[in-house]
């Protein structure tokens, strides 16, 4: 019953573009004419080894497309679809995969392990097919009934890729044993053929993950290490870097196993690192960062108390490794390459090399310090720029980590000379002494530093520099630009009316705004770092230099302005406009919150509010996502310093509110948009109420919607309480439709995200935002329709029980819960005194929250408590 | 592979000297979400904190409160009022001023405010000081404001501020500044609300006519509260005060002036003085009604949606109709413009949402229909019967009642010197027809002796009035035998009698003979707060 599809498949790769559209058309009526047909004859002509490669390697690819999606709802929708085939039609199908294994072809046998691997994604989680493992391991013969080595190959290949595909627990311990036997004895160097090992290896890789046991066990671990040691001295150099990939992933998988392995793994990857091929090197200093990684995480896990008996492993195997592991790094610091600067996406040694360097330092802290400091002094000032950019680096590398106290004398010291090599006539040490400054800034400057390297007297050549280095080539611009951000922030948050930087203020906003100006400023993301530096400028500044942001404001207006009018004539320009935009509406945004923050500087806001508001709707005609969301932010911002009287933009402005809440693609926007509907409605108050129905009707839209990133949900929920906060008894209509979706989502929420932090972190802001809904809902209810609550207040009482019980909540969510908690009385009164007498958690918790040192929490407790038992005594 | 770290060369890159603008970005958005969040929860926390009203800075409990800590502050506050008004001290008067609105913003604490404490500890003396004459308008409100929450208490509370009463009526008068004049207004009505006793006292210290010179002012707000005031002290039963009001010159004029141009809230405190004015006081209504009160009251009637103001513009027209035939005649002719004339407004109420409105509806058009027998043939002719109909039919039992009243009412002439009741045999004959007799048949059903009494004497009227025995098989076919039947058990003596008599007149071995029974029915009290006890027409005077 299958088709011939031989010539359609060909000519969907015709060059020429009408037989091309025409094919792709067929195919496409063809699968939604008939989609099980369709299926096989793509099966039949992939497995047909008298058919040309080119067919068989298309069909299969649109049998792969036609099993699984990136995204999410999509991927659901096709799996259901394979789901509903008939089963002797899958059965042939999946035949047909399984032989086309053993082609001698290598595209079809490659696509067809693709392609196994996808159905095996969507049939082994159902306990379907399970004589897929069986069958592929038969594949790979006995000793005493070899197999040809390209069917070896496809099917290492298809093992690597359904263990890609699915998780270890889909698979019985049995089955895992005798894939890893199988995996392991590709590896082995008694398998001849290298094509063989290389798949083998790769397997290995994507079936690390299910060895949990075999790691457990040590003979069979030890047997794993010594096979995957073995295969990074192979001639091969792709079995190698596969090998030390293998390695990479243990390292991290596997950190707590590693002790009896370590002064082997330092050999082999040393060698490696010195010896062999890039490729390889890389890997072998991915496998130190990456053990790096792990010890970062572990103490930051438990903080500064390690204790034996931790639960987190942590060996120090970086600090034992110390004094052989920095040299073999500072080695590769001097192999930089010619222009890696300039280079999006270079990736070499001595960078490889340098940001290991900066994980160790994150790792040991002051144990560094004496490792690095000769090096940097031998080689600062060498003639080659190698070994200064290199020196120089090192330096930088070694600022996050190590205490002050042994950093600060270093700095002191170095400093001016740093502050010098911005003269360097070799533009890659001037790149990477402009990023130590940064560093300096970031981490040795701020009201918590006691000497700071920053002060009165040398200000005003720092910002010289600056203002020098600024104007170099776009990179090394860049890298000044983060210099002045963290310059600026180390003088945030005094509550002084001046600042040091305030009379440099002006000069520094006119050479941010000269870079953000350059022709070349979209090399090296000059132009956003230089904006979003402004922004920190802007953000911390102080109240003397309030009229220097005041006449900001137009500057930045005027060129919002001319960006409407930028002739756009290709796609570049196009981008280049919308990036411009969107950097333009984020300094809107932070200047309308600083200005709106003084009442003496308000004034400056409300004046130029109608300006802003018409230059911002026509901003919003271009339609662009990242523009969107920052005119959304800026109009939040400037809805909050005109208070009620936006409401006269609300009638012009809703049609956009309207469309970010429907834009699902884009979901950023979409959440963005969502804050708004909040800031609206505190600016707002009721004014907001003839835009309700909209925004309502919108919200359960996105409620519903599977398409929509799950992360919006959450602000949603909080935005049904702004809105009702707003409304007030207005709210009532909308009960009826909210409130069953609030009770869903409490279901959802309460079933606990398990060991999965991503999903405990997630319910946690489902609850928050329920809870949010809930007071603001209540609140608004509270002096006219209370009444309308009374049914569901045993429903909110049980949720907010089921909270107190769980010990993954969080700080916000306990809040919001004592918050809810004291609303259900204060709201509903008699009501619910039945309900909280025969309640025994709440009593418990709220008394523990009592004692907590959160001064707002313990507040809103007393507050709880005392309306309960008023209530209850009653 | 579900290996968590990310060990790609891209991302691993990412962190090699990282442009700072996209952290920026990314902490700049973050920032924007918390100060929204730091927002929402300061507007939270102040909702939940705050307990005195919405123009003042707000009273912030920081601490736990409860009602002992707000009990024992009241006492204190009314102590330290106690210590600034005795004679020793010299402060200053806004230092009392402030202590005194500390004290009436306790005294508003939504829920539950410590009334009792303050009186206990002796509040009222001292409020009664401030109220003497020469003091501050500022001090005056505050210390009525007070009163005026003590007086919204229990009864017990609400006596205990008799001795301010002479005070606040003084201060009711002309020459005192609007916000005095309104809360002083406010306390007395407050007492008012208490009950006749209470009425007749304020009466007695002749609070009725400065409030009612109140009235002629153009103050919106204050004349408000003055009417609502007013009105609590018309209600009767006695009609004095209602009649008393009448010595304020140019009162009738200002209370049609309110009615015609004052805004809705207005209106409705008005059309309840007149409700009171309407039901208790005939030659005051007469001269309510020279002085135009018809146009605006038909015109309400026929636009208004709100049930707040409806309900006493219907019953101020109910009152009316109720009264004099003539008043009838007026009416119609007031709202002879408007749609569907003055039946039209009365249709639109009988068909609202608010039973009600229904009810009073029905009992307006009872007594229309109780009238000459040209008011019985114009509603006959309009949209009134339909409407009755569908009513007595699918209504709650005490709309069903009403309706039948009115179609009762409908069928007879009008009382005239014979002792029986004579049917309209067009209107009787019709209104059967209509399918009205199992309504009446369901009423006689009914455990409420009035309505089961009204269903008896509409079958008596059938079997009667139709001509060729017609009704008796009517009767018979819609079940009413068997419901007849089941009365000639009924406890009731006078029920019992009229069944069996019917029974035996018009079904039993005697048939044709005549016996007497019926008018000397005795009145029923109608209880609750509604229109008036007594009606005019067919059950009562027939």
């Amino acid at each position: 019953m299958a088709f011939e599809v031989t010539q359609i498949l060909l000519n969907a790769q015709s060059s020429d573009g009408a037989v091309r559209r025409t094919a792709e058309e067929n195919l496409k009526q063809f699968q939604e004419q008939n989609f099980p047909v369709f299926l096989l004859s793509l099966a039949h002509e992939l497995a047909n080894n008298e058919k040309p490669p080119e067919s068989r390697k298309l069909a299969g690819l649109i049998l792969k497309n036609s099993l699984d999606a990136k995204d999410a709802s999509r991927k659901a929708e096709l799996a259901q679809a394979w789901i509903s085939l008939d089963n002797a039609l899958k059965s042939q199908i999946k035949g047909a995969l399984l032989m086309t294994l053993s082609s001698p072809v290598k595209d079809a046998s490659h696509t067809a392990a693709q392609v196994i691997a996808k159905v095996a994604a969507i049939e082994l989680p159902l306990r379907e097919w399970p004589d897929l493992v069986g069958s592929l391991l038969s594949n790979m013969g006995t000793p005493q009934a070899q197999k040809p080595p390209g069917l070896k190959q496809a099917t290492l290949e298809t093992l690597g890729y359904v263990c890609e595909e699915i998780s270890p627990e889909v698979l019985a311990q049995e089955q895992v044993n005798s894939i890893l036997t199988a995996v392991v004895q590709g590896m082995n160097t008694s398998e001849t053929n290298n094509d063989v090992r290389l798949a083998a290896t790769r397997a290995l890789y994507n079936a690390l993950d299910f060895a949990q046991n075999n790691f457990d066990n040590e003979m069979e671990r030890d047997y794993i290490m010594r096979v995957v040691c073995e295969a990074t001295l192979s001639p091969d150099v792709k079995i190698r870097q596969a090998a030390f990939e293998c390695l990479v992933s243990i390292s991290s998988t596997y950190y707590s196993k590693l002790s009896p392995y370590m002064g082997d793994l330092f050999t082999i990857t040393s060698k490696a690192v010195r010896e062999d091929e890039e490729g390889v090197a890389l890997q072998a200093l991915e496998f130190w960062s990456s053990i790096c990684d792990e010890e970062i995480e572990a103490q930051e896990e438990y903080g500064a108390e390690f204790s034996e008996d931790s639960e987190v492993p942590y060996f120090k195997f970086i600090k034992q490794a110390l004094p052989a592991l920095v040299p073999l790094l500072l080695e590769t610091l001097t192999k930089q390459e010619e222009n890696q600067d300039q280079e999006e996406g270079a990736w070499n040694l001595s960078m490889a090399g340098g940001t290991c360097l900066g994980l160790v330092a994150r790792t040991v802290g002051d144990d560094i310090v004496p490792l690095v400091m000769p090096y940097v002094q031998e080689n600062i000032a060498k003639p080659d720029w190698k070994f200064r950019e290199a020196a120089t680096y090192a330096f930088g590398s070694i600022l996050e980590g190590p205490s002050l106290e042994q950093l600060t004398p270093l700095v002191q010291v170095a400093f001016n000379f740093m502050l010098n090599a911005m003269k360097d006539q070799n533009t890659h040490v001037k790149d990477t002494t402009a990023w130590t400054l940064r560093r300096i800034f970031e981490f040795l400057h701020g009201p918590n530093v006691d000497v700071p390297v920053v002060n009165q007297n040398n200000l005003s050549v720092i910002v010289e520099v600056l203002s020098e280095g600024i104007k170099d080539v776009p990179n090394v611009a860049e890298k000044i630009c983060g210099a002045i951000y963290f310059l600026a922030q180390g003088y945030e948050g005094t509550s002084e009316p001046s600042s040091p930087l305030s009379p440099y203020i002006q000069g520094i906003i006119q050479m941010l705004l000269a870079s953000a100006d350059r022709e070349d400023a979209n090399e090296s993301r000059l132009r956003t770092s230089a904006y979003e530096t402004l922004n920190e400028v802007v953000r911390c500044s102080t109240e003397d230099t309030a009229p220097v942001i005041m006449q900001l404001l137009p500057a930045i207006l005027q060129k919002l302005n001319s960006t409407l009018d930028m002739p756009v004539l290709s796609s570049e320009d196009r981008e280049k406009q919308n990036e411009l935009q969107a950097s333009l509406c984020g300094v809107l945004q932070v200047i309308i919150q600083k200005l709106s923050a003084l009442e003496i500087t308000k004034f400056g806001i409300l004046q130029c509010a109608d300006q802003m508001m018409a230059l911002l709707l026509r901003v919003f005609s271009c339609r662009n996502a990242t523009v969107h969301e920052e005119a959304m932010l800026s109009i939040g911002a400037l809805a909050y310093a005109t208070g009620p009287e936006f409401a006269k933009y609300m009638q012009e402005f809703y049609k956009y509110l309207e469309m970010g809440l429907q834009n699902f693609e884009e979901y950023q926007v979409c959440a963005v948009t969502v804050g708004v509907v909040g800031d609206l409605c505190r600016s707002l108050d009721d004014k907001i109420l003839p835009y309700c129905d909209g925004i309502m009707t919108q919200l359960l839209k996105d409620l519903s919607s599977s398409h929509l990133h799950r992360s919006v949900k959450p602000p949603i929920f909080s935005c049904f309480g702004d809105i009702a906060l707003a409304i007030g008894e207005n709210f009532e209509k909308y009960l009826a439709y909210a409130m069953p979706m609030l009770q869903t989502a409490a279901e959802v929420s309460a079933q606990g995200g398990g060991d999965d932090d991503e999903l405990i972190d997630y319910y946690n802001q489902l609850r928050n935002g329920i809870l949010e809904a809930y007071s603001g809902i209540m609140q608004g209810f509270k002096n006219t329709k209370a009444e309308l609550m009374v049914q569901y207040a045993s429903h909110i009482l049980q949720f907010i029980e089921s909270i107190c019980d769980d010990p993954h909540r969080d700080d916000a969510v306990t809040k919001s819960a004592v918050g809810v908690l004291g609303d259900l009385a204060d709201t509903l009164g008699s009501h619910v005194a039945i309900l909280f007498r025969n309640s025994s958690s709440y009593q418990g918790f709220l008394q523990e929250c009592q004692a907590s040192d959160d001064q707002q929490l313990k507040e809103t407790a007393d507050w709880a408590l005392a309306i309960i038992s008023r209530i209850v005594s009653q | 592979m579900l290996n968590p770290v990310d060990h790609s060369p891209a991302s691993r890159r990412d962190q090699f000297k990282a442009a700072v603008g996209n952290v920026a970005g990314e902490r700049r958005r973050k920032q924007a979400i918390i100060i929204g969040k730091e927002r929402r929860d300061a507007v939270v926390r102040a909702k939940r904190m705050r307990r005195a009203d919405d123009n003042d800075e707000g009273m912030m409990y920081d601490e736990p409160f409860s009602d002992k800590i707000i009990n024992e502050e009241t006492v204190r506050a009314v102590q330290e009022l106690k210590f600034l008004f005795s004679s020793s001290s010299k402060d200053s008067s806004q230092k009392k001023i402030e202590a005194l609105r500390k004290l009436r913003r306790l005294l508003s604490c939504s829920s539950n405010p410590p009334v009792a404490s303050a009186v206990e500890a002796g509040v009222v003396p001292i409020l009664v000081k401030c109220l003497e004459f020469g003091s501050s308008d500022e001090q005056l409100v505050e210390a009525a404001w007070s009163l005026t929450n003590i007086a919204s208490g229990d009864s017990e509370l609400t006596l205990a501020i008799l001795p301010a009463l002479p005070l606040l009526i003084a201060h009711l008068g002309e020459r005192s500044a609007a916000p005095v004049a309104e809360q002083c207004a406010w306390a007395v009505g407050n007492v008012a609300g208490e009950g006749e006793q209470a009425r007749d006292l304020l009466s007695s210290q002749g609070a009725l006519l400065p409030l009612a010179k109140l009235l002629l002012l153009n103050k919106p707000m204050l004349v408000k509260t003055a009417a609502w005031a007013l009105s609590n002290i018309i209600k009767g039963p006695s009609s004095k005060a209602a009649v008393e009001l009448f010595k304020v010159d140019g009162l009738s004029e200002a209370i049609i002036r309110h009615l015609t141009k004052g805004d809705e809230e207005l209106v409705v405190e008005i059309a309840w003085v007149v409700v009171y004015i309407t039901s208790l006081a005939e030659s005051q209504t007469k001269l309510l009604i020279k002085s135009g009160l018809l146009p605006p009251l038909v015109a309400w009637l026929s636009s208004s949606e709100s049930l707040s103001l409806l309900t006493p513009v219907l019953r101020s027209v109910g009152n009316l109709v109720a009264g004099d035939n003539s008043n009838t005649d007026a009416l119609l002719d007031a709202a002879k413009d408007l749609p569907g004339g003055l039946f039209g407004c009365l249709v639109r109420c009988l068909g609202s949402e608010h039973r009600t409105l229904q009810k009073e509806a029905a009992w307006t058009v009872s007594n229309i229909v109780a009238g000459s027998l040209q008011h019985k043939q114009l509603v006959f002719g309009s949209r009134v019967v339909p409407t009755l109909l569908h009513l007595l039919a699918t209504s709650t039992f005490d709309v069903r009642k009403e309706a039948a009243f009115a179609l009762g009412n409908l069928s007879v002439m009008p009382a005239g010197e014979s002792q029986l009741p004579q049917p309209i045999m067009e209107h009787l004959s019709m209104l059967v027809e209509r399918g009205c007799l199992p309504g009446f048949i369901n009423l006689v059903k009914s455990p409420d002796l009035e309505a089961s009494r009204l269903g008896l004497q509409f079958l008596e009227l059938v079997l009667r009035g139709l001509p060729n025995g017609q009704g008796s098989k009517l009767v018979e076919k819609e079940e009413g035998l068997a419901a007849l039947e089941v009365l000639e058990y009924h406890d009731n003596d006078d029920l019992r009698s009229m069944a069996n008599e019917l029974i035996d007149k018009y079904y039993g071995e005697d048939y044709g003979l005549e016996e007497e029974y019926g008018p000397g029915i005795a009145e029923v009290v109608r209880g609750g707060e509604e229109y008036p006890s007594w009606r005019k027409g067919w059950v009562v005077n027939s």
